[in-house]
């Protein structure tokens, strides 16, 4: 095939791809903001860009999707939007702004490499932030989350430089209590455009806009130069050769590589590396893999290959957030995933739940929904002792409720416990 | 089937893979690939699972991906097929060829049946028959009590699909409230299900038709013809070219022409309507949906375009 008469469209649009989500309160635009990254790069099509002409249009209905949330006028799910620039192609999780709705924006972070959190500059007062605006830092900041901080409406409030870093210092403080290390601050007017694709409004400001500090993101699952860690999510037998077949969630592996395997550590030395039924002389974090193992090793569903230092643990410290409308029961049973394995959990004790408003770690005998609280977990079956900062995608877990069914809590290991 | 990755190399980096069409976003593939065949492999925790396979590019798309998770194993699918029977020959036939070379085990269930039945009912003999594959699907998804079902579908295509999960939970007669879906964090996916539930599996959520295409370049999928122009009786009205078929004949006072077109997707006759393309191969076609201005469902699907909340309904009736 000759590939040269793509080249012009083409080039502009092969590169990288960034994950990020969006938060904000109801009002502080976040809608309209999205709209306008859709709408300004030209992403859209034109049929779904009917009706949007003219100086005042309505951006914010571009990404209220059900009929529902029309009829209220808000979001109550998370949704997913793309759209590209001449370097970067995005995927945007746009999670909502109501409060008994945080389980849907932990979920949106949890499948993002940044998150961009919306702020109405006309709304902070006195250096304030609404309880939810910290609810939402608060999220970004457990989950790992690099943030950018968009001042939006500045327009309103003449583009006035004192009022952005009002803003910045009262998150500023903020960030400091959550522990969120790298964070940007844009000053934009989504309604207008400016600072969010071209630049505009203040002639004080000279810093990236939006879409330029998105492109300079880092994609998340680069952790290729981690430690080697491979769930097992199924065992492929072909003739009378076991693949142990899985996705490197960190590290990377080549034949002749010397392995651990599962909770007792055997060693044991890779004899293939296999993408799509292919061999390959090298795979990474992110590659979906089959392995095969030079020796004959007890190894199934649910096991890790990984490298030497590995440590298993049946109990940790964790923090968790609570997404089941079914409260937490002391002594209730959960089923815990980690990687590809699923065993039962108990949480055994509530160390202190969050107070979002004034982000104080108050005692608490319960967890319900929204809850974001610091547990001590045991677990049946030995799991991977990594730390959730460390090591991201093994240092994660999900409670499900047995009886239910129910996706019950996101959880991230932060200690290993004796 | 060609493979990719016929040299060893580094992947996820992407600099080793084989390079037939430069331009391809190999690391952006990569990882969209490696995605799909990470939810494919986290169905092997299903007894009964099936593809959902039409014949048509995404559903191709999947199956492609499918058959690599597995390999050098065979993919623990059965292909179910909801035959409207307005579909074109050539892509019947394709689909039939697909199944046999993948060895995979091709279950068709007609709309026709389930109208013999009585539980569909059509307003007219030429009615649109895509709502009443939800209804076909139901009972053939009870029939062969498949506990998962995998669709091409893309969170792109649509605004209501844009807020599916990957696994989305089914009971038997609520299909798809959006208020009742399970949040689904890092790819540690809840695949639970009760006695009577079902779940809907949706591996090339995170694609956009442009990534299909590339990777249907970089892959060398085989697709139907009628993906690529060929010349065909058409006539134009509200803006769409309608093809002029014994289903779909001309209306009174419109005047047939013969010209170069291609479909951009093929479902059933009487609702999908071709767009004028030179594009003669997979390279043209993506260079088309690169710089295409109009959206894939609104230029092509008559039934979207009844109504802005068309596909959202059809998903709470069990639609895919």
């Amino acid at each position: 095939m000759d590939g040269g008469a793509a080249h012009g469209a083409a080039r502009s649009w092969s590169g990288q791809q960034i994950r990020f989500m969006t938060a904000g309160s109801v009002d502080d635009g976040k809608s309209t903001l999205i709209g306008r990254l859709l709408l300004d790069p030209h992403a859209l099509m034109r049929d779904q860009a009917a009706g949007l002409e003219g100086d005042d249009i309505d951006l914010a209905a571009l990404t209220d999707g059900l009929e529902a949330e029309r009829a209220q006028g808000i979001t109550i799910d998370v949704a997913y939007r793309y759209f590209a620039t001449p370097r970067t192609s995005f995927i945007i999780a746009d999670a909502p702004g109501h409060e008994q709705y945080t389980r849907n924006m932990v979920t949106a972070a949890s499948v993002s490499d940044v998150a961009v959190l919306v702020i109405d500059a006309a709304r902070v007062e006195n250096g304030q932030l609404k309880p939810q605006t910290r609810r939402h830092a608060a999220v970004a900041g457990l989950m790992g989350l690099d943030l950018i901080v968009v001042v939006n409406k500045m327009d309103l409030v003449g583009w006035s430089q004192e009022r952005f870093d009002e803003v910045r210092t009262a998150f500023g403080d903020v960030a400091g209590l959550l522990g969120l290390k790298n964070i940007a601050f844009t000053p934009v007017s989504a309604k207008r455009g400016d600072n969010i694709v071209r630049r505009g409004g203040a002639d004080w400001y000279d810093g990236p806009t939006l879409v330029e500090q998105l492109e300079s993101a880092r994609p998340r699952e680069s952790q290729a130069d981690g430690p080697l860690r491979l769930p097992v999510q199924v065992v492929l037998r072909h003739g009378g050769t076991r693949y142990y077949a899985g996705r490197i969630e960190s590290g990377a592996v080549r034949p002749g590589d010397k392995v651990r395997v599962g909770p007792a550590a055997v060693e044991a030395s890779v004899a293939q590396v296999r993408i799509g039924g292919v061999g390959v002389a090298r795979a990474e974090a992110g590659a979906s893999v089959a392995l095969e193992l030079a020796e004959d090793r007890d190894l199934a569903q649910g096991g890790v290959i990984a490298d030497a230092q590995v440590r298993y643990t049946r109990r940790f410290a964790a923090d968790l957030c609570w997404l089941d409308e079914n409260a937490w029961v002391r002594g209730r049973r959960y089923r815990l995933r980690q990687g590809a394995l699923e065993t039962q959990a108990l949480i055994e004790d509530v160390r202190f739940v969050r107070d979002m408003s004034s982000l104080a770690e108050a005692p608490a005998s319960g967890l319900k929904l929204n809850d974001i609280a610091r547990v001590s977990i045991g677990a049946r079956d030995p799991i991977l002792a990594d730390l959730y900062d460390d090591l991201p995608g093994t240092g994660a877990f999900v409670l499900f409720d047995p009886d239910t069914n129910q996706t019950a809590a996101a959880g991230m290991i932060r200690e290993i416990l004796p | 089937m060609r493979l990719a990755y016929e040299h060893g190399g580094a992947l996820m980096a992407g600099e080793a893979l084989e390079a037939q069409a430069p331009h391809v976003a190999a690391a952006r593939l990569d990882r969209l690939e490696a995605e799909a065949v990470h939810i494919l492999r986290e169905l092997a925790f299903y007894e009964r699972a099936a593809i959902m396979f039409s014949g048509g590019k995404d559903s191709a798309v999947l199956l492609h991906v499918a058959i690599k998770a597995f390999a050098p194993a065979r993919a623990p699918f059965r292909l179910l097929h909801i035959d409207t029977g307005h579909n074109y020959p050539e892509v019947i036939a394709y689909r039939d060829a697909r199944a046999k070379e993948t060895g995979l085990t091709l279950i068709v269930r007609e709309v026709e049946d389930s109208i013999r039945r009585g539980s569909v009912r059509l307003a007219s003999a030429t009615a649109s028959r895509n709502a009443a594959q939800a209804v076909t699907l139901t009972e053939a998804q009870q029939e062969f009590e498949f506990d998962a079902l995998i669709g091409g579908a893309r969170r792109d295509e649509e605004k209501a699909r844009a807020k599916e999960r990957i696994f989305s939970h089914r009971d038997a007669f609520a299909p798809g409230s959006p208020r009742a879906q399970r949040p689904e964090l890092w790819g540690l996916y809840n695949r639970h299900i009760g006695v009577g539930e079902n779940m809907r599996v949706f591996p090339l959520s995170n694609w956009t038709e442009a990534d299909i295409w590339a990777y249907i370049v970089r892959e060398r999928i085989e697709l139907p013809s009628l993906y690529f122009t060929h010349e065909r009786d058409v006539v134009r009205r509200d803006g769409l070219l309608f093809p002029v078929t014994q289903l779909t004949p001309p209306q009174e006072g419109e005047v047939a022409e013969r010209i170069k077109v291609r479909f951009r997707t093929v479902g059933d006759i009487t609702c999908t309507c071709p767009v004028e393309s030179f594009a003669a191969d997979a390279i043209d076609v993506l260079t088309e949906t690169l710089t295409a201005a109009v959206s894939e469902r609104g230029a092509t699907r008559m039934d979207d375009r009844a109504n802005a909340a068309a596909m959202e309904r059809r998903k709470l009736e069990g639609y895919f």
